[in-house]
């Protein structure tokens, strides 16, 4: 399991982790929003990361969770999946 | 406390989760009617656990009362309280707009005897079962018994004192004590009280190493304080969150004052030293019966602790009399949570939500599933008695050894003390 993570994913992973629900539609629409304008806090990014550490059996970089936007997130999270490919 | 300098507290609003009523209307009339919803355990993974009866709070939907957002970081005790809150706070028709742009101006103070025990077994499962890796962030804040106090003042933006009592199931008197001395000390509003969840594997099996709890497996037996047949006490889950304001700043809004908190005082009288808590509960009644101003012969009605233990009951029927005088002015005692159960620091503040609505409506609630009383108490049992009610006293105790005595007064013309 090291594809890409998809904005479906993301999205699953919001719900689950944080308990805020978003379309994928709509969170590919506001890419660049904050997280925080989605109601996510830092300890609910800190589970999302969590989660996908422990569903892809790879860690993460410390980064992950400090970022601040989606495409931001996206970006950095698939970047490392891809290098561990 | 009748300077005019003095900052007086008063509650303005009630919020009820409890296991006879999620709506300060449904409590009230189940309370008074005297009503007994004891039964059974179901809770998951509880049902084959020596606590056979409990007040289970089963109409309560925290999906519909709370956003999913603060659900998933927090434990079914914070559900309670931030559900409690914003009915307490709608009942004092108190929105953010009304305090006068500060912030400041609004705390909270919580009592709490075991905090989040349901999350907490959940994610400490997923620690020893699957690795620290599964553990979810949340854990950090959801177990902690300062998290019901830390949500509500995040979620209603209250930057004002905020703090936990931690001192026992009398806890909870103490928490609307400190709100009213916090209201003393210049902050208007204070969102105080106390909601348990006790009601869950982990907290459970906590509680079978209590001697005072009950076993008893039939829910018309098995909580019957100051009776023969005294068996133990009944736990509950729920709670209730109450507005505690400053009197002028109600008169301001236009917001009645229901009571006013007049006198508290607290004693220690060391673990199920049941014997000690009368020289304990005398102390703290004659101590908030000094601080109210309050003779003896004006309490109208006691909210009595009713462990349901027969030294207890014992040691609380022999206080009532040390202050009252056994064969002098015989004052009535009652003791509704027969019928609910005891929430541990939640139990007390019911109580003082009951006593609030016994005021407004001269009614004294009566005491549920009790029959032949053995001590010398003119306890309220059956029905509730009709009483002009000015002055009430609550009483509560802890299993740990705290001791808690809080007089009201009726709201209404409270300008003449």
């Amino acid at each position: 399991m090291s594809d890409r993570i998809t904005v479906e994913e993301l999205a699953e992973l919001m719900k689950t982790a944080a308990g805020v629900t978003v379309a994928p539609q709509d969170l590919e629409q506001r890419y660049d929003s904050g997280f925080d304008a989605f109601g996510i806090d830092s300890l609910g990014l800190l589970g999302i990361v969590g989660e996908l550490e422990n569903r892809h059996g790879t860690p993460m970089p410390p980064d992950a969770e400090r970022c601040k936007t989606p495409r931001q997130f996206l970006d950095l999270v698939n970047t490392t999946l891809m290098a561990g490919a | 406390m009748s300077a005019p300098h003095v900052r007086r507290a008063g509650v303005t609003g009630i919020g009820v989760v409890a296991p006879n009523g999620t709506s300060t209307d449904t409590f009230w009339k189940a309370t008074q009617a005297g009503v007994s919803v004891l039964d059974r355990v179901t809770r998951e993974g509880c049902e084959h656990l020596p606590m056979r009866v409990a007040g289970e709070v089963r109409s309560f939907e925290p999906a519909a009362a709370i956003e999913e957002r603060l659900l998933v970081q927090t434990d079914r005790f914070s559900h309670f309280a931030m559900a409690a809150a914003d009915l307490a706070l709608q009942d004092a028709r108190l929105g953010q707009s009304d305090l006068g742009g500060s912030p400041f101006a609004a705390g909270v103070v919580t009592a709490a005897g075991s905090g989040g025990g349901e999350f907490g077994q959940r994610e400490l499962q997923r620690l020893w079962g699957k690795g620290s890796r599964f553990v979810g962030p949340y854990q950090s804040i959801a177990w902690f018994y300062a998290a019901s106090t830390g949500q509500i003042s995040i979620r209603r933006g209250f930057k004002g004192p905020c703090s936990v009592v931690a001192a026992d199931e009398a806890g909870g008197l103490d928490a609307l004590a400190h709100a009213a001395r916090t209201v003393g000390r210049g902050t208007d509003v204070m969102v105080a009280g106390s909601t348990e969840a006790p009601l869950a594997p982990y907290s459970g099996v906590c509680q079978l190493g209590y001697e005072e709890l009950s076993t008893a497996e039939d829910p018309v037996r098995a909580y019957r304080p100051f009776t023969a047949d005294a068996c133990g006490f009944v736990p509950a889950e729920g709670g209730a969150m109450l507005v505690v304001e400053e009197v002028g700043s109600a008169r301001e809004r236009g917001v009645p004052v229901r009571a006013v908190l007049a006198g508290h005082a607290a004693t220690f009288t060391g673990a199920s030293r049941w014997e000690e808590s009368r020289e304990g509960l005398v102390h703290a009644i004659r101590g908030a019966l000094g601080e109210a101003r309050c003779a003896p012969e004006e309490i109208d009605v006691v909210f009595a602790d009713a462990l349901g233990v027969p030294a207890a009951d014992r040691a609380e029927a022999l206080a009532i009399a040390d202050v009252f005088g056994a064969h002098g002015r015989r004052v009535p005692v009652t003791a509704p949570k027969t019928g609910v159960g005891r929430g541990y620091c939640a139990a007390p503040v019911l109580d003082t939500a009951a006593a609030v609505f016994a005021m407004e409506h001269g009614l004294i609630p009566p005491t549920p599933n009790v029959f032949d009383i053995c001590h010398d108490l003119d306890l309220v049992t059956v029905r509730a008695r009709a009483a002009e009610l000015r002055t009430v006293l609550v009483l509560s105790r802890g299993l740990m050894g705290s001791n808690s005595a809080l007089v009201l007064r009726h709201g209404a013309g409270d300008a003449s003390w």
